[in-house]
């Protein structure tokens, strides 16, 4: 059970569609992965993508590559963005009367392990969720 | 994916169900018709996501933003028959204790 995924796109709204579509195909092409497993991984790259999307300047410029490893234990996403450097990486949970502010930090529960890190003038991201 | 919001009525209660995806790119269509039920005096609301595969902090905020609009006016928002991806993300933003998922629409509007 392994296999390799990869979407290099422009970080904009329309493209996401695009991340969610490669996790559908990992979905039929893995169909021993835990629902559960593969929902919660998918959440978090997709917050990953939505915070590149977001703040990506000059809006609708900024590409991203994302790849996936699926292994017989852990699925390990690495995403890279030209996008400009993370304030933040360490968010908290917000209240639950916050309507904003929950992305990096639900990414963070949804997975075992996220890493950010400022490599020259790329962010770079690697998601890690270990199968159960 | 496109989301689609269907809006129905159940006596007093609103239904508004949303079929797609509830991202960044679709949350505001359901801030959109949670606003015009609201504007048309219509505050009882409930948020029918059976057909909602996947739920992102976008959404989630949209139902936050719908849930202390309609308490600010007397009424309530009620979330119905959420799947799988949908409550994990409810329980894992502490969203549960506010939003708590019914089972079905019919359980959500029962004592309304």
């Amino acid at each position: 059970m392994t296999g390799e995924y990869r979407l290099d796109t422009l970080a904009v709204p329309e493209t996401l569609s695009l991340l969610h579509d490669l996790l559908d195909r990992v979905r039929a092409e893995h169909p021993d992965l835990e629902h559960t497993d593969l929902a919660l991984f998918e959440t978090a790259v997709i917050e990953i993508a939505n915070n590149v999307v977001e703040h990506g300047r000059p809006p609708g410029t900024i590409r991203y590559s994302f790849t996936l490893d699926v292994s017989a234990d852990e699925l390990l996403g690495h995403l890279r963005d030209g996008g400009p450097p993370l304030a933040d990486s360490e968010q908290q949970m917000p209240d639950t009367d916050s309507e904003t502010g929950r992305g990096l930090a639900l990414a963070r529960v949804a997975l075992d392990d996220l890493e950010y890190e400022r490599v020259d003038d790329h962010n770079e991201w690697t998601m890690l969720r270990r199968l159960r | 994916m496109a989301m689609q919001v269907h809006t129905s009525t159940i006596g007093d209660a609103t239904v508004l169900r949303c079929e797609g995806r509830l991202t960044m790119g679709t949350a505001p269509t359901l801030r959109s018709a949670i606003d015009s039920a609201v504007t048309s005096g219509r505050a009882r609301l409930v948020i029918d996501l059976a057909g909602t595969a996947f739920v992102d902090s976008s959404g989630l905020g949209a139902l936050v933003s719908g849930l202390k609009r309609t308490r600010q006016v007397g009424g309530d928002l009620r979330i119905a028959s959420p799947q799988e991806q949908v409550r994990m993300v409810l329980d894992l933003t502490n969203l549960d204790r506010i939003l708590q998922p019914f089972d079905t629409v019919e359980d959500a509007v029962h004592d309304w």
